[in-house]
């Protein structure tokens, strides 16, 4: 029994679900004195397009869907191949427990009890114009950096599970006639949801069924002597290779159609109907590993790896402390959470009492997507490096336990990997163009046809010869940066309505002290790299095909990119650290 | 509330709820362009009043003061991310 998934994956729920019942509730009650009959932003500026109260129950899946994408399955995926497996649980544990939730249940209690404010104005409101502007530069590049890695991502299981491509083509085909019967013909809803399923199921039986259509192969447009000369795997994927170009080219061509057309035609029916089988693939790869007794799979994976890495041996990687802590973000904490609860779902709250069920609830169960990932991982004896793993090792998981063969849950894997990084990525590229229109107005980067390509040339640049572990560990030290830096927000927001702050002072002032030394230290490997004149491990392929010149650029291009946010994090942490002194001070 | 019932909303706020508030974005967009055209020197937008404002205010009447607050309120790229 101690040799499955399943007691591990238990012993989480059910820490999860104490932290909820008991931590969650008191500092609901006595920190943020919570009140039914306080009235909320919905009900005070009801103004029936933004603010609006809307049932607790709807808001909860609203959130969880903002919040849960590829993050929490692919961080602790990578948590568990870096360190082992029990690193990777405890911290998405214990990371929930005391920091996660408390982000996202106080950015939302913060922003109801500021009329609904997202973080941005707070920011500005407790610390004045720069600290704003600060902000919004970093989100600039967190922008870019996120796009990069989530299109490695999807290339990676796009290459590595043949025929994904094809069933994601009927999915995105599946919305956008779920577009058209809605908006144009105005059919009713269930009717075209079930034209569009009917599409996406079409879609997935025929991968499923016909071998023939599982295309295009693993690496189909390199030649196989590229990688017996040079002793690379075939079977997995390396940066600069034609087909990653191929996949990088179909990609960002999905990503303009969804920034400049206008939402309900495209990006908004696609992520509908992409999310309906993400949900079961959701629900059946948790429940696979609650059941994984029954199923007879054992762990394989080591509990534990090691405390540090030379850099220069291995560059994939790094010390526990700070690497860990940033490469699982969604399922233990993240910055983009803080986002979410400040946006919409604040100002559709109907009552504040609320605020925790959808808030906190959202962020705990978000923590069970990552330890059904953790336990997805944890049954592989030899994983493949990259997201592919997961579809692999969901796919060992469920088919054991509903007894199909293994090609119909790997291809469910690979378009719920696939799917959940396009609704997301897709997003990000549409809001970075939206972000340089409001900053550059008139100007040529400020026009809706050109914006887009400039994150698309800047993302796809990264991703093409990037390493992708360590553009991972970069997203991940912006990501939980920012949530260091909501935190803090949060500490003083609680000092200026004279409340204690230490339940998020405490572990915004680790957050941020991790991450800027994870920032530091991914940029002093991208410089040790340069400065070598060496290639990060995979990014080999691409020196071969191309030369180091490109690797240089690259590479020197991510350490300049890790500077610039480790200074902008440095100076609002500053900024966030003296402003709570202040509010502080002032009690 | 029954737990189908409870079940039902979360789908729907997995589902369509983000769809749905865009759309109410989106049309009220039009909306207050339309406003904007017509009334726009309630908010100090230097335009002659039309003839046609005077016709429309009965009917637009008990949407200005959630208009005008649309309109004023302040707008932050961190709204822009959902």
């Amino acid at each position: 029994m101690l040799d499955t998934p399943a007691p591990y994956v238990l012993l989480g729920l059910i820490l999860y679900f104490l932290t909820y019942r008991f931590y969650a509730r008191w500092i609901d009650k006595k920190i943020w004195e919570t009140d039914p009959n306080r009235p909320t932003p919905a009900r005070m500026y009801f103004d029936g397009v933004e603010y609006f109260p809307v049932s607790k129950y709807v808001l909860f899946g609203y959130q969880f869907k903002s919040v849960a994408a590829l993050g929490p399955i692919v961080g602790p995926l990578t948590g568990v191949l870096f360190f082992g497996w029990v690193p990777a649980l405890l911290w998405v544990i214990f990371g929930n427990m005391f920091i996660g939730w408390a982000q996202d249940y106080s950015a939302m209690m913060m922003s109801v009890r500021s009329e609904g404010r997202s973080m941005g104005p707070i920011t500005y409101k407790l610390l004045g114009d720069r600290a704003r502007k600060i902000l919004l530069v970093y989100l600039i590049f967190y922008l870019i950096i996120i796009t990069a890695v989530f299109e490695w991502v999807i290339i990676d299981v796009l290459n590595r599970v043949p025929g994904t491509f094809t069933a994601v083509l009927f999915v995105l085909f599946g919305g956008v006639v779920f577009g058209y019967l809605i908006f144009q013909r105005r059919m009713d809803v269930l009717v075209a949801t079930a034209v569009a399923l009917l599409i996406v199921l079409v879609g997935y039986f025929t991968v499923a069924l016909v071998p023939a259509v599982r295309q295009p192969g693993t690496n189909f447009l390199d030649s196989p002597d590229f990688f017996k000369t040079y002793n690379f795997d075939p079977k997995l994927t390396w940066p600069g290779t034609a087909t990653v170009l191929f996949w990088l080219v179909i990609l960002s061509i999905l990503y303009y159609i969804s920034a400049i057309t206008p939402m309900p035609r495209f990006l908004l029916p696609t992520v509908y109907v992409g999310y309906l089988p993400s949900i079961i693939a959701l629900v059946l790869v948790l429940l696979a590993a609650i059941f994984s007794p029954l199923t007879g799979l054992t762990i394989k994976q080591p509990s534990f790896t090691s405390l540090y890495v030379d850099p220069l041996k291995n560059p994939q990687g790094g010390p526990l402390w700070p690497i860990l802590f940033v490469t699982i973000a969604c399922g233990a904490i993240s910055g983009w959470h803080s986002l979410v609860s400040s946006g919409l779902t604040s100002k559709q709250l109907e009552y504040e009492t609320d605020a925790l069920p959808v808030g906190g609830g959202a962020m705990i169960t978000e923590g069970g997507v990552a330890l059904s990932s953790i336990a997805a991982i944890m049954v592989l004896s030899q994983p493949p490096a990259g997201a592919a793993a997961y579809v692999q090792g969901a796919t060992l998981l469920t088919s054991n336990l509903l007894k199909v063969p293994d090609v119909y849950m790997n291809i469910l894997y690979g378009i719920f990997v696939t799917v959940m990084g396009l609704i997301t990525s897709m997003l990000f590229v549409r809001v970075f163009r939206l972000i340089m229109a409001d900053l550059f107005e008139e100007s040529p980067l400020g026009n809706r046809y050109i914006s887009p390509i400039v994150i698309l040339i800047l993302a796809g640049f990264l991703a093409f010869v990037g390493s992708w572990t360590n553009l991972w560990i970069f997203f991940g030290g912006t990501n939980q940066l920012l949530a260091g830096l909501a935190l803090l927000l949060i500490a003083i927001f609680l000092g200026s309505i004279k409340k204690p702050s230490a339940y998020v002072f405490i572990p915004g002032i680790f957050m941020a002290i991790t991450t800027l030394a994870a920032l530091a230290w991914e940029t002093y490997v991208y410089a040790l790299y340069a400065i070598n004149n060496k290639p990060i491990g995979v990014q080999a392929a691409a020196a071969k095909l191309y030369g180091q010149g490109l690797i240089q650029v690259s590479n020197l291009l991510s350490a300049a990119f890790g500077a610039l946010l480790l200074v902008l994090g440095v100076v609002m942490t500053y900024y966030l650290i003296t402003g709570w002194a202040k509010y502080r001070a002032n009690k | 509330m029954g737990l189908l019932d409870r079940l039902r909303e979360v789908v729907e706020g997995l589902t369509v709820h983000g769809q749905s508030t865009a759309i109410l974005k989106v049309k009220a967009q039009i909306d207050n362009l339309f406003m904007i055209i017509t009334l726009g020197d309630m908010l100090g937008i230097p335009i002659l009043p039309p003839y046609y404002s005077m016709r429309l205010l009965p009917y637009v009447f008990p949407n200005i003061q959630n208009w005008k607050r649309y309109m004023l309120r302040e707008r932050d790229f961190t709204d822009l991310v959902t």
